[in-house]
């Protein structure tokens, strides 16, 4: 619960003073870049050079063509497909943890333990998957080894397996932290209380624990959503290729300068992933988990 | 400066945003007194020791210490010094550096202040545990290294905010002691606020009773428990059982009166004597009431004074007393403490039918306002309420 | 009840616990074959079988050849994520303490950091780019990439302290004060020592966000790279195990500034923490 606020009976300056720092960072290098991405999205372009002008040709472009639906569909399909995921590896970790480790040291210690590859390169992790799961790599030769199947999978490597596979080793940490959180602050009692009057574990799981980590669940979702949605080299490199997303097609017209096009792809996206937020903040509401 | 210690509060008042926590109070403590602010939670007790303190500042009226006004001045300059609840002890510092906190600020250089803190350590004896950890500490421990370094600031008022509340019982008796003879040894004015009604009369010279931000009585320990001024303290002490009714005759030195139920009682007045048809209140002390099992019928009892009949209603064995809580339709429940040895020479259970009575010249009048309902008393069915007379 | 083993586990305990090592293999089991990997042969390729072992990759970073250029790159990481900690611990304790107060636009700026967290990073990039282009400023590593490195580091700052600060108890605060500590000095003597773990943990997220930070550096890098930015030039073009060299040294100077900063955390709760109960009366004979 956040305690009673300070300077409530004077006004002060202080607080503005002490939040200024923030809110100029914040607005010079996230305001201002919004404002402006939208605004070039406006602009028309001419071969390399952006004309500053108000044109409505790139939300055109944009709508009209069948590519964008396509990546979309794409795009959101990843997105849904490792939210599930996470959210059950996310849920089930955290749940262990917090149920089930009884010693608070060890349970710090296990968190951590999952934790710890957060600190660490993205891309590194990423590109650790491709000789792990190639064709030559340590899992198809497990396989063939331990005796399951006589050739290597194909589809391990360089597919939306992989892709998925990725995903999910990258974020499912952005499922578990929020979710271990909420979940640490059930009341034991409650649970007891529950338990004394006779639910049965799936019951207390299903009546209790799961409403309790609601604000938890949605944050971690919000988190995975997003980053999936907002993603680009995941999904180049661990299709081979083959598959793109919504920002990778992004970054390919930025690589030859297409700012324009870029940039109404871009609002497209944000509009829709805030349309996505906001209907998991519908559901369920954030602020007073993340306000402490 | 043999006043320097002195504290006033003059019309003080405390608003929250909406809540009234403070109610104009003005209040006098003596210097090198030790007085005690008395209430339930939310009565405001808390709130005015903050407010003497310099942690909050009233709303209206005025503070003085010392016979000068300290309304705006940091605590620091108010030469008062404050114990918290929890202590509030430092965790990142030793037990050492939390004493010399104070010296610190002021800039006294490190051997000096260590040396100063180690002294006042040695008063209560925990000078050992100097390079401990807060943590470290039992919480008896810990409450001396809170006083003293609120002490190390020399100050003339030390403010204590339920400074037993956090310690178990057995503890809890130890060091109320504690207090009480190092304000003796100190001489400074001692506020200490309380919840806990036995834990005031035990160590304060004076008392202060309050409820909901205004003072129902204050006056020495002897006075709050023996001669409550209102109901409202009577109740709270617990000491009492409160008895309320009309004025049907006044003889001298005492008057009669009776309650809704048709029960009559008899109270001393000394001043001026209440008028016939007035509604007084006085009060009983449980340990001057005597509860014998009922032998006459019901109706012999109904014209008798200070007597009342009613059904055991729960026994209590407290050592040296037993409380008898008895049922007496009409009114709220009356409480008779009788010693142990009466009680176990003529036992009592519960249902019984009993008959408690007392002498009139140990019922006290209650000169201050109960018209207003205090907490937790049980309301008068209907039918006692008889031609415009409603008891408490 | 579900029935208990002879410890007084269920079998879910097992099941769970099974599963959670799963996932810990899962996590840790790529970065070990890449790590292995990383000692390959000279002759080696860039997957398994092993061709000798060697350290003949981890050389051939030093060497500034057309692999790219990781010495270079790297002290610009570390100097950049050290100049990115720095900033972010100062203003996230400023902004945590601005938090404490009820002050007109908080929650507008509050949603501007959860805003800034959740958006997509290049897009981030992409918008500072086009703000140092549009004012005919060339974009560095030390200013634009700075920048947008602090739209990633300074809410996860932000959200620490909040979480840090609701636990504080401002009894200290008052003690503090009441013991005649000005306002400055309650900060340095009291709050900011006693919140130091929570301190550790947002320059731990300030130095380990911005070194490893990709999709918002890349656009507004500039002509110089920063490390992650090299490992990404080598990913679209991988011919040499020397990528797994550099994921090894890499991963390794994060575990060493995690260790730092989880021990520093650890030693400093322990001095501080709740003995156990074994009292052992003073000598007034109070436990």
């Amino acid at each position: 619960m956040r305690p009673q606020p300070l300077g409530t009976s004077r006004v002060t300056r202080t607080p503005y003073l002490l939040v200024a720092p923030l809110t100029v960072v914040l607005i010079v290098f996230f305001g201002i870049p919004l404002v402006l991405v939208v605004v070039v999205s406006f602009f028309d372009l001419d071969k390399f050079d952006i004309i500053p002008t108000f044109v409505l040709t790139n939300y055109a472009e944009v709508f009209g063509s069948s590519l964008t639906y396509a990546l979309y569909a794409k795009t959101i399909t990843y997105a849904l497909i490792v939210w599930a995921i996470t959210l059950v590896i996310g849920f089930t970790v955290s749940y262990f943890l917090v149920f089930h480790v009884r010693s608070v040291l060890v349970q710090m210690a296990l968190f951590l333990l999952c934790t710890v590859p957060f600190w660490t390169s993205n891309v590194i992790r990423m590109i650790s998957w491709i000789p792990f799961l190639g064709r030559h790599g340590l899992f198809n030769q497990s396989l063939i080894a331990v005796g399951i199947t006589d050739h290597p999978l194909e589809f391990l490597l360089f597919s939306n397996f992989s892709v998925v596979i990725a995903y999910v080793h990258l974020f499912s940490l952005f499922m578990i932290v929020p979710i271990f959180n909420s979940m640490a602050r059930i009341d034991r009692a409650v649970i007891e209380a529950a338990v004394d009057g006779g639910a049965s574990r799936a019951r207390v799981i299903t009546e209790i624990v799961i409403p309790l980590s609601k604000t938890g669940i949605a944050l971690g979702s919000i988190f995975v959503i997003a980053l999936v949605m907002g993603d680009f080299f995941v999904v180049k490199i661990m299709s081979g290729g083959q598959s793109s997303s919504v920002v990778a097609a992004m970054s390919n017209e930025i690589a030859i300068l297409q700012y324009p096009p870029a940039a109404a792809n871009a609002v497209c996206l944000l509009i829709i992933v805030m349309l996505m937020v906001a209907a998991i903040m519908r559901l369920v509401d954030v602020r007073r988990e993340l306000s402490g | 400066m043999a006043a320097s210690g002195h504290i006033e509060l003059r019309s003080v008042t405390k608003r929250f945003d909406q809540t009234l926590a403070v109610d104009d109070i003005s209040l006098t403590i003596p210097y090198g007194s030790y007085c005690c602010l008395l209430g339930p939670s939310g009565c405001g007790k808390t709130t005015i020791l903050r407010m003497i303190a310099g942690h909050e500042t009233p709303t209206a009226g005025d503070i003085r210490i010392g016979g000068e006004s300290v309304v705006g001045l940091p605590p620091v300059r108010r030469g008062t010094a404050m114990m918290f609840q929890n202590y509030a002890l430092f965790p990142h510092l030793t037990v050492l550096d939390n004493v010399a906190f104070n010296l610190k600020v002021r800039g006294v250089g490190k051997a000096e202040r260590h040396r100063r803190a180690r002294e006042v350590l040695a008063q209560v004896q925990l000078d050992q545990f100097a390079d401990r950890m807060p943590a470290q500490l039992s919480g008896g421990q810990q409450q001396r290294v809170a006083l003293s370094r609120a002490l190390i600031t020399e100050p003339r008022v030390l403010l204590l905010d339920e400074p037993l509340s956090a310690l178990d019982e057995f503890l809890r008796l130890q060091m109320r002691g504690e207090l009480r003879r190092i304000q003796r040894e100190l001489g400074i004015t001692f506020v200490h606020v309380t919840h806990t009604q036995l834990e005031a009369i035990a160590v304060a010279d004076a008392v202060v009773v309050m409820e909901e931000g205004r003072i129902e009585q204050a006056a020495s320990a002897h006075e709050i428990y023996t001669l409550p001024a209102t109901a409202y303290v009577a109740r709270f002490m617990g000491g009492q059982n409160v008895l309320a009714g009309t004025v049907i005759a006044v003889n001298g030195g005492a008057v009669t009166l009776v309650d809704g139920t048709g029960a009559r009682f008899a109270t001393p007045v000394t001043s001026t004597a209440p008028a016939k048809g007035q509604e007084i209140f006085c009060c009983i002390r449980r340990d001057r009431i005597k509860v014998e099992k009922l032998r006459a019928p019901l109706s012999s009892v109904g014209e008798a004074t200070n007597v009342l009949a009613g059904t055991v209603h729960a026994i209590e064995y407290q050592g040296s007393y037993v409380k008898v809580t008895i049922d007496v339709p009409g009114r709220e429940q009356f409480v008779g403490n009788l010693p142990d040895h009466a009680f176990l020479t003529a036992p009592l259970d519960i249902g019984d039918a009993v008959v408690a009575r007392w002498a009139t010249e140990d019922v006290h009048l209650l000169t201050g306002d109960s018209t207003r309902t205090a907490t937790g008393v049980r309301p008068l069915p209907l039918e006692a309420q008889r031609d415009g007379v409603r008891s408490r | 009840m579900t029935a208990r083993s002879s410890n007084g586990r269920p079998w879910t305990f097992y099941a769970l616990a099974a599963f959670f090592t799963l996932f810990v293999l899962f996590l840790y089991g790529p970065m070990s074959a890449i790590f292995i990997l990383s000692f390959q042969g000279p002759t080696g390729g860039l997957t398994f079988p092993m061709n000798g072992v060697s350290l003949h990759w981890f050389k051939a970073l030093v060497v500034q050849q057309r692999s790219g250029d990781f010495v270079g790159s790297f002290s610009r990481s570390i100097v950049l994520a050290i100049i990115v900690l720095a900033i972010t611990v100062v203003i996230s304790i400023m902004a945590g303490l601005a938090f404490r107060y009820r002050f007109r636009g908080a929650t507008a700026v509050f949603y501007m950091a959860i805003a800034s967290l959740i958006m997509p990073g290049l897009l981030l990039g992409l918008g500072v780019g086009l703000m140092f282009q549009f004012a005919h400023v060339s974009p560095a590593w030390f200013s634009s990439a700075l920048g947008a490195q602090l739209t990633w580091t300074l809410p996860f700052g932000l959200l620490i302290m909040f979480a840090v600060f609701s636990r504080f108890n401002r009894a200290y605060e008052e003690a503090a004060r009441d013991l005649g500590a000005s306002p400055w000095q309650t900060l340095r003597l009291v709050v900011l020592p006693i919140l130091l773990p929570g301190i550790i943990g947002v320059a731990l997220f300030g130095f380990t966000l911005s070194y490893d930070e990709f999709p918002r550096t890349l656009i507004p890098i500039g002509s110089r790279n920063t490390l992650p930015l090299e490992i990404w030039a080598m990913t679209t073009d991988v011919t040499s195990p020397a990528l797994y060299a550099l994921g090894t040294l890499t991963t390794a100077v994060s575990f060493a500034v995690i260790a730092v900063a989880l021990t520093s955390i650890a030693v400093i709760q322990r001095r501080r923490a709740r003995r156990q109960r074994d009292r052992t009366p003073g000598p007034l004979g109070d436990a």
